[in-house]
């Protein structure tokens, strides 16, 4: 086919607008590595200032897109409401992992950090914008080498060394499995485009067992950035050896992009009536059920808050799947879930890393008594893990029972078994986690030790950011609304 | 005549053997290999693929970009690894479990 390059250029200039937020990005990392080369010796916290203003940018002209409903790149680039939302949290839960890094990490930083993490969120940004295998396997690797680094960068103990390790060869071979699967998808189809019925047409009339490879290496890939069950086991050991500030981006940010991505290919995917839509749900449902289960069960023997943490996520992300589930054409439920797990994780992992400076240890039995001596900290603490848990008055029941209603109604149109086990299976889970996450309020009040040394907090900022995190999951919990309002607005 | 056929064989294959080095976990650089392996027999595969797909070239394209990315993923890998060294005096994923429940 001959296209003359003047169209081309023209289709990507025409293009460029909806590039804004990704462009401006790409010049904050530049600008970031420059600044941690030349400037940050002389201006300490400089490149922090740099992240944050072009964080700041990119929300402003996110803001801008938001209206905007377009596709461009010759439909490699989609931006819709869907992916803009996605995009503005990303970018809400990057200024506030900036200023953590920022405050927790003084002595050890030159910078650099930041324009890793620039680097990740443009990855994170491309998995929200595409429909297409290129830009999803780019986006998604972009993101899980920029991890590998974060989770390897302050490397100060052993520990930290061995949890980058296992990551990076964990998430290598995932992202091997992945292509190879691509590549399968693409000789069979013809098409790299997940949305294009060329495609969809190509793997209805493949034959089966090729076609079951295939979506099963890549789901491997999307498994291994969402960490659902099976390919969850890197993420206890990674959540436990990774710096505190590093364990937060991790169990928020990678989560939102890959699973706006696995949203989009899901109700294209399942959307007919052939073996592979099948396979597609079938497989949603299996593993939906499969990480709620394990999280929540594996969470009640740890003994590390940031074990217990990494088991929770697990579960979570056995129950955001069960909200891709239930998306139809209404994303709020799905995008509120998304908020709230992002905004509960943030607080979570402000206040472990408060408690981690003052005791030294992350271990659920160093909160013993503490709860006493820091009656703010721990009242917030245990506010957030009743939400984490899904009781009301938070965001978390909030959230839980939208998705709870949504896959009843599925259930009803459908009445087919294995929705109500999900169904059955999530408020199951959800007593469970009553159980481990009550362990800290139990240690920390009931609980009594003889005169423990706390040491004193460096920094106070940290802690009303996650004191204000903490009163928005109540608020938002009280009033649904003013979140629902503005996403469907 | 070699067709798309001895293509794939091939390209399945080396990923069996990158497969193989992985699972066997004997050296963390071995491992590393085996994920090579593992990228270049898809980057194989997209690239014979590529041959039927005249009109825009979205594997030889795709192939140009996993090799970029698989690059930058190993160098990061050997960092990582050589790290590890720093601290274990050792690179046999066996010996190193600090981290386990």
């Amino acid at each position: 086919m001959n296209v003359s390059i003047t169209d081309i250029l023209d289709q990507i200039i025409a293009s460029l607008p909806l590039f804004r937020p990704e462009l401006l990005l790409i010049v904050g990392f530049i600008a970031s590595i420059c600044s941690a080369l030349f400037v940050e010796k002389r201006l300490k916290n400089f490149t922090s200032g740099v992240y944050l203003s072009t964080i700041v940018l990119s929300i402003y002209f996110l803001c801008a897109q938001l209206t905007t409903s377009a596709t461009g790149f010759s439909g490699m680039w989609i931006v819709d409401k869907l992916s803009t939302y996605a995009r503005l949290i990303i970018a809400f839960a990057a200024a506030i992992i900036g200023l953590f890094i920022q405050q927790r990490h003084k002595q050890d930083n030159n910078g650099d950090v930041y324009s890793v993490l620039l680097a990740a969120i443009l990855g994170m940004n491309v998995l929200c914008n595409s429909s297409n295998w290129m830009l999803a396997f780019i986006g998604i690797e972009m993101v899980s080498i920029a991890s590998y680094v974060l989770v390897g960068y302050f490397s100060k103990q052993k520990k930290q060394a061995e949890a980058a390790m296992k990551y990076a060869l964990f998430g290598s071979v995932c992202a091997a499995i992945m292509l190879y699967g691509l590549s399968l998808i693409y000789g069979l189809t013809g098409s790299l485009d997940f949305q294009s019925p060329q495609q969809l047409q190509g793997l209805m009339v493949a034959p089966e067992p090729i076609v079951t490879i295939a979506l099963l290496f890549v789901f491997v890939g999307i498994g291994f950035k969402l960490s659902f069950v099976p390919f969850h086991v890197w993420s206890p050991d990674v959540y436990e050896g990774a710096p505190t500030a590093i364990t937060a981006f991790l169990s928020t940010i990678p989560k939102i992009g890959a699973l706006i991505l696995f949203t989009r290919l899901y109700t294209v995917w399942s959307s007919t009536a052939f073996y592979f839509s099948d396979l597609t749900s079938g497989f949603l449902l299996f593993v939906s059920i499969a990480s709620m289960l394990v999280g929540n069960l594996a969470a009640l023997r740890q003994k590390d808050i940031k074990r217990l943490m990494a088991y929770s996520s697990i579960g979570h992300t056995g129950f955001l799947l069960m909200a891709v589930f239930a998306y139809q054409d209404a994303f709020q439920y799905l995008l509120f879930y998304i908020v709230a797990y992002v905004l509960m994780n943030l607080a979570t992992f402000i206040f472990i890393d408060a408690l981690e400076e003052r005791t030294g240890s992350t271990a659920l039995s160093s909160y013993a008594g503490l709860g006493r001596k820091m009656p703010v900290l721990f009242t917030a603490f245990t506010l957030v893990a009743v939400s984490l848990i899904g009781l009301p008055p938070t965001m978390g029941f909030m959230g839980k029972l939208m998705i709870f209603s949504a896959v009843f109604d599925t259930y009803q149109m459908a009445d087919e078994g294995i929705v109500l086990l999900l169904l059955v299976v999530g408020a199951l889970t959800a007593v469970i986690s009553l159980f481990y996450y009550f362990r800290i309020p139990f240690y920390a009040f009931l609980r009594n030790t003889e005169s423990l040394q706390i040491g004193v907090a460096k920094s106070q900022i940290l802690l009303w950011v996650g004191y204000l995190l903490t009163a928005f999951v109540i608020l938002l919990g009280l009033f649904p609304g003013l979140l629902l309002n503005l996403i469907t607005a | 005549m070699i067709t798309i056929t001895h293509f794939l064989v091939v390209s399945a294959v080396i990923f069996c053997i990158g497969l193989y080095a992985v699972l066997a976990k004997r050296n963390a650089i071995m491992i590393l290999v085996g994920i090579e392996l593992m990228i270049n027999a898809s980057i194989l595969n997209f690239v014979a693929f590529s041959r039927y797909d005249k009109v825009n070239y979205g594997g030889q394209v795709f192939a140009l970009f996993a090799i970029v990315l698989a690059a930058a993923a190993v160098a990061v890998g050997l960092a990582i690894i050589l790290n590890v060294y720093k601290y274990y005096k050792t690179i046999n994923p066996a010996n190193i479990n600090e981290l386990k429940d």
